[in-house]
């Protein structure tokens, strides 16, 4: 996964090294390249830009709290830094779910689904490969993923929209990992 | 053929809904915390982080405005790197108010020994701190007779500001509690906490932050409390000497 083109995922491991170490200009730099990414990721989830706001510096207190842990050989760097902001947004939205509006754009974001040109080959199959695996779903089990990816659904959110009881969008999420799963491995 | 699921494959799909973010409240906490014990289920759940991850590659970037970043630099200036890595060690609750929740320190009580019925009192001392070397007040709290007194350490009288004592604990629900407002001289009323369960005080956690004089006219922290760690004061000497 890319941040931007200029900072290449082994620069973005070397700032979380040092940053590690309270190196807070390393801090600074790895800000400045990753923010924008995170921001977009978290406000595709809450869809409001303060309370976003308010995730992202969550978020990156974390990271400098957390950069300790990292280990480049069990995650790449712009992923676990995306799951954590990821995961405080979603936090966020289960504690207060009244707090997010939803708008039709999401639903039909997902009609036209495309994934954007990636620089590096490698990531372009990488992009290519999840997108090619979840394509193999049928269409609403495309959907589902992809709104509870990006946009933070939760099965309740899933259930309503697509008309299914809850159990029913259990199974079928699980189903659809375990498919994207195995194709992933083939 | 419809397999049965192994429990394996179960905890797999339950760890690939968590990544997604669709596992309801409690299992998503539960799989949360249990991840920070167990090196296994941490792996899988890196595992599936990376899976998954190429989906957020459609995402549109947003730059952040300047000030998000100086905010963050704010709340590393004002703690040092002591504090900061004690918030790696806890565990429980989070201090928030409406503004400052990600200003706000995390308060632990940690009890580290069984207590002995045959001991007249059992004293435990929660150290307020700012960093590792010297703490900001000492409170301590008698079990037996739940009486409590706070000293200063190096904490300072502000003239425009008073010190308020608050407890938190499960039992209470989700916000804290205030104990007192301490005086000028940093006294406390030495039975605030005398309507509290010593099973409760065991396992609270108290803090301490800066209110308008008078203390917080909203009920609640307005400013981010320091935080301290309960110790079991060591023997069976009285501790309470004012």
């Amino acid at each position: 996964m890319q941040s931007d083109s200029s900072t290449s995922s082994a620069d973005v491991s070397a700032l979380i090294g040092r940053v590690a170490k309270s190196d807070r200009a390393a801090f600074a730099s790895l800000y400045q390249s990753t923010a924008p990414k995170l921001l977009g990721v978290v406000l595709r989830i809450l869809n409001n830009r303060a309370w976003a706001d308010e995730v992202i510096q969550d978020t990156y207190l974390k990271i400098w709290q957390k950069a300790e842990q990292f280990d480049a050989a069990k995650a790449s760097p712009i992923t676990w830094m995306v799951s954590i902001a990821r995961n405080s947004a979603i936090d966020e939205l289960r504690k207060h779910p009244a707090g997010r509006t939803t708008n039709d754009d999401e639903l039909d974001q997902m009609a036209g689904q495309q994934s954007t040109a990636q620089d590096q080959l490698e990531d372009q199959q990488t992009v290519t490969r999840l997108n090619h695996c979840i394509d193999q779903l049928e269409k609403e089990r495309q959907d589902m993923v992809r709104l509870a990816y990006l946009n933070g659904w939760s099965r309740d959110d899933l259930a309503s929209q697509f008309g299914q009881p809850l159990n029913t969008v259990k199974t079928w999420l699980r189903r659809a990992l375990q498919e994207i799963k195995g194709c992933l491995e083939s | 053929m419809p397999g049965i699921m192994s429990e394996r494959d179960d905890l797999d799909l339950q760890i690939a809904e968590y990544v997604l973010g669709t596992l309801p409240a409690d299992e998503r906490n539960a799989l949360s915390a249990r991840r920070e014990r167990d090196p296994t289920v941490d792996a899988r759940i890196l595992e599936w982080e990376e899976r998954l991850s190429p989906l957020a590659d459609a995402v549109e970037p947003v730059a952040p405005g300047p000030e998000v970043f100086a905010r963050i630099e704010r709340v590393l200036d004002r703690d040092d790197s002591n504090v900061i890595a004690l918030r790696r060690q806890v565990k429980r609750w989070r201090w928030s108010t409406a503004i400052t929740s990600i200003a706000a320190l995390v308060l632990v009580a940690v009890m580290t020994f069984q207590p002995q019925p045959e001991t007249a009192t059992e004293s435990f001392v929660a150290v307020f701190q700012h960093n590792d070397q010297q703490p900001a007040f000492l409170l301590t709290v008698n079990l037996n007779d739940r009486q409590l007194s706070i000293r200063p350490v190096t904490a300072e009288q502000k003239p425009d500001k008073s010190y308020q004592l608050w407890i938190k604990a499960d039992e209470l629900g989700p916000n804290p509690r205030s104990v007192g407002v301490l005086g000028d001289q940093f006294q406390i009323d030495r039975h605030a906490l005398s309507q509290y369960d010593p099973a409760l005080l065991r396992e609270a956690t108290f803090g301490i932050s800066e209110e308008p004089p008078g203390g917080s006219p909203t009920g609640q922290p307005t400013s981010p409390a320091i935080h301290g760690f309960l110790y079991p004061a060591g023997d069976s000497r009285d501790n309470n000497s004012d």
